[in-house]
């Protein structure tokens, strides 16, 4: 038998057509060669500016010497075995602890449970037991436990930049307090963590010191959303959106499953995009936006728009609306709004319109945290129009009390009088407002005092810096977006002494400064627990939470007539045709800023763009065509008088006339993870201007800057349409007895099964482990590869190796975009969670010469890393392209540090990283190949867990079906992917993998693959004009017309 | 002209190359016999801090294994007693013995005693005890005869070679779920040992991981 040679058949040039970039779309060199090299060319080689090839062949021959004389210290190591000297309750060695606990944040707090190994918290999850993420996390959660070992964080009090002792503050506390007897003194400036303790504490200390001042800032925060409700219904109540009653979505410039969004909102949407059938009845998402979100992601109908055209397409919505309900006062209410030109799309509008009222009670509008509070607060006019109120939309009174403004603080500190300052979190000399000169401000108070839990710019400016502590390291406590209210307990002793704001405010207050006690008496108080509450106290302490009687008032009115007065007082703000806006966004990464030294949120792909290590300033195709620029070029944005210097980065689906930059990045002063990554753009911030400023001028620079871009890594050979496979609801029902639509769509239709020359041992054990993921309720979040990241110990590489294709993360989100005739201005986007396809006849285990991955019976494809001695062939022969190669020893050296020769350079991983890895799994070293193994630590745990059960009894010893799940399946805020037993029928995978929407990746190759894709679906309005675009199934990239391209496969064998 | 080198000399590069083949043969093959856990470790008895004694405790007063190493049956880990443990019963006996000082400081000053490890695994092998003494995998398998010993030695190798003859022929070494941590217990009279493992891997659907690398290494 001659070689077999199989050619990939060649994507069909007609259709719709799917790419990860322009530069697929484009067809580029450098596009071919991630596709067709496992590494780009010359990545295996060493380069780096500190080690030439020569430098280091020198190099090695002095450490074959040097190994010589180390030869004589060839002792055994002697290892001691330190038992406790008491037993300590609960403790087992080897096993894990796990505690409930919350993180709180500015939307809520988000119910946790901490795993701990030996009073280690190693791995967060979401708590299960509670209703609003039922386990889940997000992104931030799972990475918070890095942010806990930092060994950059702040860990001394220090006074003037020296350290000091916290006994030293206290005195000088206790004179402050005493020189200020009726407050007018004293200013506090808060971030917005919604934290019931700290606002109990904020009482007493207005009622202490009633002149005291008191303010909150948070740049990504809700506070134009929370002035527009209390504009609507009445001061202090806030809107609580349930995506999950809604029919009818259309949400503009407001990324609500994003990082304008929480995970309530998310779990929301996606409980409606669980379909089982054609007969399901999905929701529908309309979503207006200028540039791709995750929201414009998962949309049915999207329409790009500048963010500051926003307010003139709720207008012209608030007409239509009008006109179908007969309702003048909101035509009288939207008149009234200054926002230009409200002419576009008719059509659109009309439609969108006409669909929102039919589902009268079932739709639901959001505007953008971003828009002006007029606009915010005609959008709530409309859901009332709508009749959303208390179905879709519902009012409550605000979670957190209300507080001035930053801007409002800083025109106090000018005056000033004032004697003390206290900065509780938040670092504000970064991220306030340009017009506020806050850093100025700041100075004019005699003492500040900053409490942060790391050295920032604000630390610096200030007399006093204390250590905060981290949320695992003290009581704290939180409502969730349901209002129920989460006690977070601490895990682990404070491990750089930190206190946290609690502690001090009470100190302030003269009540006891006991974290515990704080907690435990908002707690009585809250929960309103009569009597003894200790019962009540052990029970939240266990479950996590205690629900919270909520008040039953009078049912919210909407008040026209302020909303009226907001909008005549607006002004128009709309950009012209030829000039930029500048869209502010908070980052999916590193938010503020707050979390810049977190390496691995630096390293995450973002969601969209697929930038790591950077922000860019985002613009549409057209845009940059316009300006001469491509990716990568650096483009001068200006302000007035300010400017910033940024790459640019070409985004398909952005509006044409808007830019938009990640706030966030350009820190100076925090560690050395976070240092100089990116640009500072808040000096293009201001009080008025602070989501979005028009009348931008953008220009070429003809610098050029390295971005670390991921989305071309790992490019499959290249028929998107077959890799992530949707189509529209219609098109479903029409083929609703078809058992093979979905996975006999594209070459899988025409392609002639392989057969294989692969063998694997017999998978005949009891169990047999496989992994759905549903693309339909996939958001491209992210949190999977976080979590993957955490539990399975894997390193962060840096901007340089990423670069070079060699980030380590297990599994990756592919983003795709997909439009008919190679459009890049109105593609629709399709992410892909894509991990190690557990192959029943793996490519990767024949080529191993060593038998360093094999397979096992319960069909996992395992990989032994003692035995791997760094060929790479496997991944070479991946056609998922899922293996990663340690290049450098990650794990054992800084990332600044990688090009290093052995002997002089430093190794070792600081203590406090340590001890965040997962004991149950394997610090890899360099020259070792790794990939998903499917978790399997917690695998064997459980099946360790069913013998140990088994014991003598004679019982065959069988995992309970859906009693554990992989890192991924955990975190997944929409539980899109599903991990388990594909032997137990009772489990969900069992079910899923027979669903009509399954298929999976690259059938024709035989590889009978262990995860199953579940196709989108897309729920398209047909009479939206641009409804013929959605979907793909009848015209996905190989439709039966076309000729079959691929050659010589299936007959190849016998030539 | 004379020859300047004498005519043996003709050969001697090929002697010289052949005496270093043997000899390097000679080396690799030491190497590959000798060093190895069956005769770099077996046999190691470190001194420890409290000259513990098994036999005496296990051996002559007949307390089980798992009084001490008590989370044996639901952990990986079988722990090392602490402090506490020892003073249950020597708070009352042997209250002036010099040897037992370490665990009377240990007791008062709440530092615990540090015992000198013997029995190590690899960092990239995930042995787990309660998996293997729940399933009829008796201590002295693995550990010798501990209840003779005077100092705890290594008593067996534990290289994945050794760990294999028990996985691939388990019906040579199960015995009882009962019998597990008596060191002494041998197959009842007329019986073999694999008459009654072979029974109790068909009885207890016993099947260790042999081919599934991931069983040991994650």
């Amino acid at each position: 038998m001659s070689k077999r040679i199989f050619q990939h058949p060649a994507e069909s040039q007609t259709g719709k057509r799917y790419w990860r970039s322009l530069g697929q779309l484009q067809d580029t060199p450098e596009f071919r060669q991630w596709m067709q090299r496992e590494f780009p060319q010359g990545a295996s080689e060493l380069e780096g500016n500190d080690v030439s090839r020569r430098g280091f062949l020198q190099f090695m021959g002095a450490s074959v010497a040097l190994a010589g004389l180390s030869l004589t210290s060839c002792r055994r190591p002697l290892k001691n075995l330190v038992p406790f000297t008491k037993a300590v309750e609960w403790s087992v060695p080897g096993k894990a602890l796990f505690f409930t606990s919350v993180m709180p944040g500015r939307n809520g707090g988000l119910p946790l449970v901490v795993t701990t190994f030996d009073g280690r918290p190693v791995k967060i999850e979401g708590n299960p037991l509670h209703p609003v993420n039922k386990g889940t996390t997000d992104v931030w959660a799972q990475s918070s436990v890095l942010d806990l070992y930092d060994p950059q964080r702040s860990k001394e009090v220090l006074f003037g930049g020296r350290k000091s002792e916290f006994s030293d503050f206290e005195k000088e506390l206790g004179t402050i307090l005493k020189e200020n007897g009726d407050g007018s003194g004293l200013a506090f400036l808060t971030d917005g963590t919604v934290s019931p303790t700290r606002d109990r504490l904020m009482r007493l200390i207005l009622r202490k010191f009633p002149k005291a001042k008191w303010s909150s800032y948070e740049p990504n925060g809700k506070d134009l959303e929370l002035a527009a409700s209390g504009i609507a219904f009445g001061k202090g109540s806030e809107v609580v959106n349930r995506l999950d009653r809604a029919d009818i979505l259309l949400t503009v410039d407001r990324d609500i499953l994003g990082v304008e969004g929480d995970i309530s909102s998310v779990r929301g949407f996606a409980a409606r995009r669980k379909v089982e059938g054609p007969k399901t009845k999905m929701n529908r998402l309309y979503v207006v936006e200028n540039r791709y979100t995750l929201t414009g992601g998962m949309s049915d109908h999207r329409l790009r728009l500048a963010a500051s055209r926003a307010g003139a397409f709720l207008k012209a919505l608030a007409m239509q609306v009008s006109k179908l309900s007969g309702d003048q006062s909101l035509a009288a209410l939207a008149g009234g709004l200054k926002a230009g030109d409200t002419k576009f799309k008719d059509k659109w509008v009309e439609e969108c319109a006409a669909d929102l009222w039919e589902h009268k009670g079932k739709s639901l509008v959001l505007a953008g945290h971003r828009q002006p509070v007029a606009v915010q607060a005609l959008a709530l006019a409309v859901n009332v129009a709508l009749g959303a109120l208390g179905k879709t939309l519902e009012v409550r009174r605000a979670v957190s009390a209300p507080t001035d403004s930053i801007a409002a603080l800083a025109e106090e500190l000018r005056k000033g009088g004032t004697k003390a300052l206290f900065i509780l979190g938040g670092n504000p000399v970064f991220n306030a407002p340009a017009d506020v000169h806050w850093a100025e401000a700041q100075a004019k108070a005699q003492t500040v005092v900053h409490l942060s839990s790391d050295q920032n710019e604000t630390s610096s400016k200030a007399q006093w810096h204390l250590p905060a502590a981290h949320y695992l390291e003290q009581w704290e406590d939180s409502f969730a977006s349901d209002g129920s209210y989460i006690v977070g307990q601490p895990v682990i002793m404070p491990l750089y002494s930190g206190i946290n704001s609690n502690e001090l405010l009470a100190r302030i207050a003269g009540v006891d400064p006991d974290p515990l006690a704080l907690v435990r008496d908002t707690f009585a108080e809250v929960t309103a627990a009569n009597g003894d509450y200790t019962k009540a106290w052990a029970k939240a302490l266990k479950s996590g939470f205690a629900a919270v009687i909520s008040d039953k008032s009078q049912p919210p009115i909407l008040n026209g007539g302020d909303i009226e007065k907001v909008i005549t007082a607006s002004p128009q703000v709309s950009v012209g045709e030829n000039d930029f806006e500048l869209v502010f966004i908070g980052d999916s990464k590193v938010d503020d800023g707050r979390y810049a030294n977190n390496g691995w949120l630096q390293e995450l792909p973002d969601p969209v763009t697929k930038l790591t290590w950077d922000n860019a300033a985002l613009i549409s195709p057209a845009a940059a065509r316009k300006l001469g620029v491509d990716t990568g070029d650096v483009v001068r944005i200006a302000v007035g008088e300010k400017s910033i210097e940024i790459a640019a980065l070409v985004l398909p689906g952005h509006a044409d006339n808007s830019v938009s930059v990640a706030l966030g990045y350009g820190r100076t002063e925090v560690g050395s993870i976070g240092k100089n990554v990116g640009v500072n753009v808040f000096p293009l911030l201001t009080t008025a201007n602070s989501r979005y400023v028009t009348g931008v001028s953008v220009s070429k620079t003809g610098k050029r800057h390295p971005l670390a871009i991921t989305q071309e890594h790992g490019a499959l050979e290249g028929r998107g349409a077959d890799l992530t496979r949707q189509a529209t609801t219609q098109e479903w029902t029409e083929n609703a007895e078809n058992k093979n639509f979905f996975k006999k769509m594209g070459i899988d239709a025409h392609a002639p099964t392989n057969f294989s020359l692969y063998t694997h041992p017999p998978l005949d054990d009891v169990h047999g482990w496989g992994m759905a993921v549903d693309l339909n309720s996939c958001i491209g979040c992210s949190a999977c590869m976080t979590a993957c990241q955490a539990e399975n110990n894997i390193p962060i590489v840096g901007k340089e190796q990423v670069i070079n294709g060699r980030e380590m993360h297990w599994m990756r989100t592919d983003r795709y975009f997909a439009s008919e005739g190679g459009d890049e201005d109105e593609p629709e986007m399709v992410s892909q969670p894509m991990m190690c396809q557990h192959c029943e006849n793996a490519p990767c285990e024949t080529v191993c010469p060593v038998n360093a991955t094999v397979h096992s019976e319960d069909g996992l494809n395992v990989m032994a890393y003692n035995r791997c001695i760094g060929t790479r062939y496997c991944a070479n022969n991946c056609p998922f392209k899922v293996r990663r190669f340690n290049f450098f020893d990650y794990n054992q050296r800084s990332i600044t540090n990688l090009y290093r020769w052995n002997l002089i350079s430093e190794k070792g991983t600081p203590d406090s990283i340590q001890m965040q890895k997962n004991p149950n799994v394997t610090v890899r070293m360099r020259g070792v190949m790794e990939k998903c193994t499917f978790c399997v630590q917690r695998v064997q745990e459980a099946k360790i867990a069913a013998k140990v059960h088994a014991a003598d009894s004679g019982v065959q010893p069988r995992v309970p079906a859906d009693s554990f799940t992989s890192a991924c399946a955990q975190v997944c805020p929409t539980e899109a992917i599903v991990f388990g037993d594909i032997r137990n029928p009772e489990s969900r995978i069992a079910k899923l993998k027979e669903d009509q929407r399954g298929y999976r990746l690259l059938d024709y190759l035989n590889t009978e693959n262990r995860v199953w894709y579940l196709a989108r679906i897309r729920n398209p309005n047909p009479k939206m004009p641009d409804a013929s675009r959605a979907g793909s199934a009848s015209k996905g990239g190989h439709g039966h017309g076309d000729a079959h391209g691929h050659s010589s496969s299936q007959n190849g064998g016998h030539a | 002209m004379a020859n300047i080198f004498p005519r043996w000399s003709n050969w001697l590069p090929f002697k010289i190359i052949f005496c270093l083949l043997v000899l390097g043969g000679g080396v690799s093959a030491g190497v590959w016999y000798y060093l190895n856990p069956e005769y770099m470790r077996v046999g190691y008895q470190p001194s420890q801090p409290v000259p513990f004694s098994h036999k005496i405790h296990s051996g002559q007063l007949g307390m089980d294994c798992r009084y001490c190493h008590s989370f044996v049956e639901t952990s990986a880990y079988s722990n090392i007693p602490t402090t506490q443990v020892c003073m249950n019963c020597h708070s009352q006996i042997q209250r002036e013995n010099p040897k037992l000082q370490p665990v009377r400081d240990s007791w008062q000053s709440g530092k615990p005693v540090e015992w000198v490890q013997i029995h190590k695994t690899p960092e990239h092998v995930y042995f787990h005890h309660s998996v293997h003494v729940n399933r009829g995998v008796s201590c002295v398998s693995c550990h010798g005869k501990v209840n003779e010993m005077d100092e705890v030695y290594h008593a067996e190798s534990h290289s994945m070679a050794w760990c294999l003859t028990c996985h691939r022929n388990p019906s040579e070494f199960l015995r009882p779920v009962s019998e597990v941590t008596n060191l002494d217990w041998k197959p009842s009279e007329g019986k073999t040992q694999h008459e009654i493992g072979a029974a109790l891997v068909d009885q207890w659907h016993i099947n260790p991981p042999v081919k599934n690398c991931a069983g040991c290494h994650r």
